[in-house]
């Protein structure tokens, strides 16, 4: 029972998204889902504690705070090469809550909370040599981060706050009919990291704002079932992945108090993961599940820039938003893997909001991540499938927000 | 803490996120023992072409193989009771109504010397869950049940030191591994035809000899044949081979002897092996290490001041009286008494370890003991890998051995055939 419940659970929470470049998920909020994350200088709602605390300095006095429920549709991936070593990945449909509140001021004080899911990944492969790799890959990540920020002056203020990490992983692997080794391992691990934030306004109509998010390094600590044929022996086992840095610059400048257009400009420091390396708590005796699974795959993922261009045009009880976003992809050609066969994006986003009250607003939202075709050339990847070149197809991400917000 | 934080962090706010943790393995549940290797054939055939093995292609028959871990009760050489175990191997993949009309037929497989506890049976194939030394050929190739006793000293009774070329234990952990693997294959539904044959290489020949002689004077259990390989039959002559010579260029093997002994007749270690390799040997035979670690660890000079066998035992030993060890080895021989069932004695002529002469010694032993009557004779590997009595091919006591339990195979593949059927 405890085991349903907590996959039901999970599943509802957080999990596998290829929405942004990796396995980070910028996308926290209605605004910030229908402004593909173009939305760190202006923000308006309690979503402010988490995309720029600094910004709760000047919200309006009173508390908000608003959530979010994405459905997330990820369509399956396809590998060609030539049979049998082609295959499809599993369609995924996940559903995340998003969660966030910003406290009356005290003085030029002011605190908030936000409870995300800000990274995740999920790939279940259904064909035979995917499998033997990422059967089941997921990593799920939940976040909650109190921030306060601090009016420096009537058009400057810093934040900050500090993030608490929760996190789950679970990797599956099965050989099947190609080779009688399994493995299953989950763990989970607990967090600290911190985040900065200040916003800037040198006119009325203009925000500047940086933002900055420290790297979590996820050290998953379970166990591991490593089969080789049909007997199986459990080890201690860790794994570690980062959550990485990432530095968001930003300026809005709004017009009419109507229209406002935002460019955001984010560095994420993918280059903090450079190998996934799974130990174990004793000696495995199998050369073969040691060659398998217990040696350390090189992933040397690259620093990565992402160019959002976010606009918002306010009208009696309306708000539309829209936007578009660049992303590149952290995963070099050398070391990508069935895991995460990801590849650059161009990111569509749109939603509105309705004032149904003069405390209550509902909106929705809706986000397209069109990932392109990824070709490999024969000979680079070192994968010994992927070795033989193919193309990475499909893939994506179609997210649907669903949101209310309220004020007192 | 830990678990703390957690709650402190995702109850509250995320309902329930439990923290059950991963399943244990689904591993088959046996009655009596457990599931250390599952393998299909299919697999086993894959890494026996990869590996090169001769005489395997994809027309061979592999069988899978299946081993189970049994823990079982013997006795030590004082008597004692010991909780030990062995490894019993079983063919997967043979026709049903083969193995339900006529059954799997049995080689009991004494293991050869070792000294680190990893290299024993059950001990490897439940770290690696993998199919390693002769059971892939008697059982995987040869279709037969194999059984290998970890012995007293190493598996479940690593604490107990291991009784080396002492015949009273080896053949007690032996005879009561057969009789436990019984009960289980009872118990677990493995349908045995009552076929037993016994084998074992080095340690393992002396292991299969001794088993062969407490089988008949002492049990109910009846042995279809044997093969033994290579063993150390009389133990005094062998002794009194080594001790004469002026370097030994594996001491570890006599030195085990001694330490064994040592334990076994309450002799002062220190009398046997000369300091400072006496007080070294309770940690080099703790089965931690392996035989070239040992090795390193001693000297190869026999005996003298600076030798490792006290000068005053060597000379008692050699003396024409005898003293307690002369006494000692020869209770612990194996080839002068008359087997009543048949015997194949495998040896390869070029045997640098455990001379070819100590099975004509054992044959021409038994055969003038029983006037002639007994079915005992040599098999040279050799002559019997390329039927020429006259090769001049000659394997060494290490390279004999796959060679060996393959001849085995067949020999016993043959009696098989002529009375089971198949």
């Amino acid at each position: 029972m405890t085991n349903i419940k907590k996959i039901i659970t999970l599943s509802a929470l957080t999990s596998g998204l290829l929405v942004a470049g990796g396995y980070k998920i910028p996308e926290q909020s209605l605004n910030g889902m229908a402004l593909s994350a173009a939305y760190v200088a202006h923000t308006t709602g309690a979503d402010t504690a988490y995309y720029n605390p600094a910004a709760m300095a000047f919200m309006e006095d009173k508390q908000h705070m608003e959530g979010a429920l994405t459905l997330v549709h990820l369509p399956s991936n396809e590998y060609t090469l030539f049979a049998p070593l082609s295959g499809e990945s599993e369609t995924e449909n996940i559903l995340i809550p998003s969660g966030h509140y910003v406290a009356n001021a005290m003085g030029d004080f002011r605190w908030g909370i936000s409870m995300v899911a800000p990274g995740g990944l999920t790939k279940r492969w259904k064909s035979p040599y995917q499998k033997l790799y990422a059967e089941e890959f997921t990593l799920k990540v939940v976040e909650i981060n109190p921030s306060m920020s601090y009016k420096v002056s009537d058009n400057f203020a810093i934040g900050g706050g500090v993030r608490l990490i929760y996190s789950e992983g679970v990797v599956n692997s099965d050989g099947g009919a190609i080779a009688p080794i399994k493995r299953e391992m989950e763990g989970d691990t607990i967090e600290l990291g911190y985040n900065l934030a200040m916003i800037y306004k040198p006119t009325t109509d203009i925000n500047i704002a940086a933002t900055y998010r420290s790297n979590i390094d996820l050290d998953q600590e379970g166990e591991a079932n490593l089969y080789f044929g049909g007997v199986g022996q459990q080890y201690d086992a860790t794994v570690s992945v980062p959550l990485p840095a990432a530095v968001n610059l930003s300026i809005s400048k709004t017009w009419n108090n109507q229209f406002t257009l935002e460019l955001n400009y984010e560095r994420t420091y993918w280059s903090a993961y450079e190998d996934l390396d799974f130990n174990y708590g004793t000696t495995i005796g199998n050369p073969i599940l040691v060659g398998a699974f217990d040696t350390p795959l090189e992933r040397n993922w690259e620093d990565t820039d992402t160019f959002r261009l976010g606009a918002t045009y306010v009208m009696d009880k309306y708000t539309f938003m829209g936007a578009f976003a660049i992303d590149e992809t952290p995963v070099p050609a050398e070391t990508i893997g069935f895991e995460l066969p990801d590849s650059d994006a161009k990111i569509y986003s749109m939603g509105f909001r309705y004032q149904y009250s003069d405390d209550i607003s509902v909106g929705a939202a809706f986000l397209y991540t069109d990932k392109e075709e990824r070709t490999l050339t024969p000979g680079v990847a070192e994968n010994a499938v992927l070795v033989n070149g193919g193309t990475f197809s499909g893939g994506g991400a179609f997210l649907t927000t669903l949101g209310f917000s309220y004020e007192f | 803490m830990r678990r703390m934080f957690r709650l402190a962090l995702v109850v509250p706010v995320w309902f329930i996120v439990g923290c059950g943790g991963l399943d244990q393995p689904a591993n088959e549940i046996v009655d009596g023992g457990e599931v250390v290797v599952d393998l299909s054939g299919d697999v086993i055939k894959g890494s026996l072409i990869a590996a090169g093995t001769p005489g395997v292609d994809e027309t061979t028959t592999v069988y899978g193989y299946k081993a189970y871990k049994i823990p079982y009760t013997t006795t030590d050489e004082e008597g004692n009771s010991v909780e030990v175990s062995g490894l019993m191997v079983v063919p997967t993949g043979l026709p049903e109504e083969l193995v339900a009309g006529l059954g799997l037929s049995m080689v009991s497989d004494s293991h050869e010397t070792i000294f680190a506890n990893a290299d024993a049976p059950t001990q490897i194939a439940g770290a690696t869950s993998s199919a390693d030394g002769s059971p892939i050929i008697l059982t995987s190739l040869g279709g037969f049940v194999t059984l290998q006793a970890d012995y007293i000293g190493f598996g479940d009774s690593a604490d107990h030191y291991h009784p080396f070329i002492l015949k009273k234990s080896l053949a007690n952990a032996t005879v009561d591994f057969i009789n436990a693997a019984k009960v289980f294959a009872t118990n677990n539904d493995i349908n045995l035809n009552g076929q037993l044959f016994l084998t074992g290489y080095s340690e393992g020949g002396y292991a299969a000899m001794a088993t062969l002689q407490k089988i008949e004077t002492e049990t109910e259990l009846q042995v279809t044949l044997s093969a033994p390989m290579a063993g150390p039959y009389a133990v005094e002559a062998l002794a009194r081979g080594v001790l004469s010579a002026p370097v030994m260029p594996i001491p570890s093997f006599m030195t085990n002897v001694g330490y064994a002994y040592s334990f076994a007749y309450d002799i002062d270690i220190a009398s046997i092996v000369n300091e400072p390799y006496a007080s070294s040997l309770d940690d080099l035979f703790d089965g931690s290490k392996a035989r070239p670690e040992i090795d390193a660890a001693l000297t190869t000079q026999t005996t003298g001041v600076d030798g490792l066998f006290n000068p005053d035992f060597v000379a008692d030993f050699l003396a024409p009286e005898d003293n307690w060890f002369n006494l000692a080895a020869r209770e612990n021989d194996v080839h002068t008494w008359v087997p009543q069932s048949s015997v194949r004695l495998l040896h390869c002529l070029g045997d640098d370890v455990i001379p070819y002469a100590l099975s004509e010694l054992t044959e021409g032993t038994m055969l003038a003991m029983s006037g002639g009557a007994a079915d005992v004779s040599i098999v040279p590997i050799e002559v019997a890998v390329t039927q020429d009595p006259t090769t001049a091919l000659r394997y060494g006591h290490v390279e004999c051995g796959p060679v060996a339990y393959s001849v085995a195979t067949q020999i016993f593949a043959q009696t098989r055939a002529a009375t089971i059927g198949y």
